[in-house]
């Protein structure tokens, strides 16, 4: 589980195309990677490979269960943390791999479901693979795409940063974050903000995607959304540098 | 209360009461909690399993009240309702699942939950490393919830799986004990 | 009608939550909603609502628990193990009473005008306790002391059902 073969999972079930009952057909190289492994199976054969990846796809759990969850996650962050950045720092990390993981979620469910898709309209690429090459495409699946996966709706705003000291600053705004619906933040941690947590998906992602980048949540509370989130993603010079260099060769 | 009308209960819960979220949000949450055990706690599975069920307590704790306001149901009236109360409802309500419930023993006091489906352990290999199959139970959490809700309810209960699909056995069952009924506390000092 | 005070206690008999609503001119319902209760639980000393003692709110709840738990236990042995009490009402005051099945007990008290309360106070549980203070991450699972059911949440929305709804 720490080290799952995810990724070649995901591949070898995408190519044995979309049938769900395909069970008689697989292709050798899948029977292969199981066998290869010392993991036992059960007899009838209830592991991940012989289900369909898109079987959760509109599946659905109780509001409250994720909240339960997600609220032991902050609460074993707590125990081993010093102060608020340190949670927050703690929290981020918990949502680094689990970004890396629904990137590869994504890319699956957009090459399988390859018509109408928002991620294949954001390039201009034809080929099933889109994978973002420039920093808008990448913060349009984020807000698009990953967001309705995760909140089933988009993030309410994408902005760049208008000073010209900080081109490389994004903001994705949540004016309710899921993850925040139930946290009463004492007077004394007013700064903290457990959306760090996406924070951390968002960075995870944006990494797996090679854009190297830190992402911060921010309180940035409003009359009417008092739970208001800003995402700050700041991306690294080189993914800066490697941005101006697509762009003058006409890569969007 | 029969089984029957606890599963139209929790099907009607789920249907009018209950706000809900994608499911793989809360799969891919629970294998973040996981992973980060392992990672913590250096592949010592025992303690992960500890762990989980530890962290599945506090969350039972909590988590009972959640489905005493959703549901508006009183308390059981024996052991037997409340195994169908928990798998008809409970499970229906929080993971839209309905496990089985099954081999009673003749006093009553012990079952089983057959689980068919698991979306906690949706996109689940375990390592292979040749021991996670062996000590690691996934879905520990569920034991820890069991004891940390019913014991809000007044009822001592153990509650560990005795057989996991990601061991590679062919179902997975959690065993249920009750072990007693807690009397109310009194406040610390009479005067 | 009028709401004295509420209270909740937890399984342990232990008072996590007391909060009192001193009864002042129709004229201020609406505005400024916040009351004269700022530091609402446990051990401080504000003049009592009820009789004229001296008494702590602490000695208070004490009082109140033990009164409803006898109430509870007495209910129970004469019309058996589901029934319960729902109010009591002295010369000068009713004490509206609702217990979830995790023994977690509401007390409201409120004046002699005032319809039931049950399901007002299930309404707080369902509703503001349940929601505010169990699905709160930050606050810990059970309240020695009452932390955790005094986060802002929990108390604003109790203000405003009080205030707004109740009266």
């Amino acid at each position: 589980m720490a080290h799952p073969p995810r990724h070649s999972a995901m591949l070898s079930l995408s190519n044995s195309g979309s049938s769900a009952n395909s069970d008689k057909q697989q292709p050798p190289q899948q029977i292969q990677h199981i066998a290869n492994t010392g993991l036992r199976v059960p007899s009838n054969r209830k592991t991940i490979y012989d289900r369909h990846l898109n079987r959760s796809r509109n599946a659905e759990i109780s509001r409250s269960s994720f909240a339960f969850l997600f609220g032991e996650m902050v609460t074993y962050a707590q125990r081993r943390v010093t102060g608020i950045q340190d949670l927050e720092k703690r929290l981020n990390e918990q949502g680094y791999p689990m970004g890396l993981r629904l990137l590869d979620l994504l890319y699956y469910r957009t090459i399988t479901s390859s018509t109408s898709s928002s991620l294949a309209s954001s390039s201009t690429s034809t080929a099933p693979p889109n994978r973002p090459l420039r920093i808008l495409p990448l913060l349009h699946l984020i807000h698009g795409p990953l967001w309705r996966l995760l909140f089933n709706r988009p993030a309410d705003a994408l902005e760049h940063s208008v000073s010209p000291d900080t081109p490389n600053e994004y903001m994705i705004t949540d004016n309710d974050p899921l993850v925040n619906a139930y946290v009463s933040v004492p007077k004394e941690m007013h700064m903290l903000n457990c959306a760090a947590f996406v924070a951390g998906i968002i960075e995870g992602v944006c990494d797996g995607c090679g854009f190297e980048a830190k992402v911060t949540a921010h309180n940035q509370p409003t009359e009417l959304w008092p739970g208001r989130t800003i995402f700050l993603v700041r991306f690294g010079e080189s993914v800066m540098e490697r941005e101006k260099v697509l762009e003058r060769a006409g890569i969007k | 209360m029969s089984a029957t009308k606890a599963s139209r209960i929790g099907e009607e819960l789920w249907k009018t009461r209950i706000d809900k979220v994608n499911a793989e949000l809360v799969t891919l949450t629970y294998g973040t909690i996981v992973a980060q055990l392992c990672q913590d706690y250096d592949s010592n599975y025992q303690e992960v399993n500890k762990q989980l069920d530890k962290m599945g307590y506090n969350i039972g704790m909590r988590l009972i009240e959640d489905f005493l306001a959703k549901s508006g149901v009183g308390r059981c009236s024996n052991f037997r309702e409340t195994a169908d109360m928990i798998a008809k409802v409970g499970f229906k309500i929080f993971l839209n699942i309905s496990p089985t419930v099954t081999n009673w023993t003749s006093d009553n006091n012990q079952f089983s939950l057959v689980f068919d489906e698991n979306p906690l352990a949706d996109f689940v290999e375990l390592p292979d490393d040749g021991r996670a199959q062996d000590e690691l139970w996934f879905s520990n959490i569920l034991c820890g919830v069991l004891r940390g809700a019913l014991e809000m309810v007044q009822m001592q209960v153990d509650a560990h799986f005795v057989s996991d699909v990601l061991r590679g056995d062919d179902a997975t069952e959690m065993r249920v004990s009750l072990v007693r009924y807690i009397e109310d506390e009194m406040p610390p000092e009479e005067e | 009608m009028v709401v004295y005070s509420f209270y909740i206690f937890d399984r342990h008999a232990e008072c996590i939550y007391n909060r009192r609503w001193v009864p002042r001119p129709s004229s201020m319902i609406g505005k400024s909603s916040r009351p004269t209760s700022e530091t609402s639980t446990t051990t401080n000393t504000l003049p009592p609502v009820l009789g004229h003692s001296a008494r702590t709110t602490d000695d208070d709840a004490k009082l109140i628990f033990g009164t409803v738990f006898s109430l509870r236990n007495m209910v129970r042995k004469l019309g058996g193990e589901d029934d319960s009490f729902v109010t009591y009402r002295t010369s000068q005051y009713k004490l509206h009473y609702y217990e979830t099945p995790t023994n977690i007990k509401f007390v409201m008290l409120t004046d002699l005008k005032s319809p039931s309360m049950r399901v007002a106070l299930q309404q707080i549980y369902i509703n503001l306790y349940v929601e505010y203070v169990v699905k709160n991450p930050l606050s810990p699972v059970e309240h020695p002391g009452g932390v955790g059911v005094n986060n802002e949440l929990f108390e604003e929305s109790l203000e405003q059902f009080v205030t707004r709804v109740l009266s």
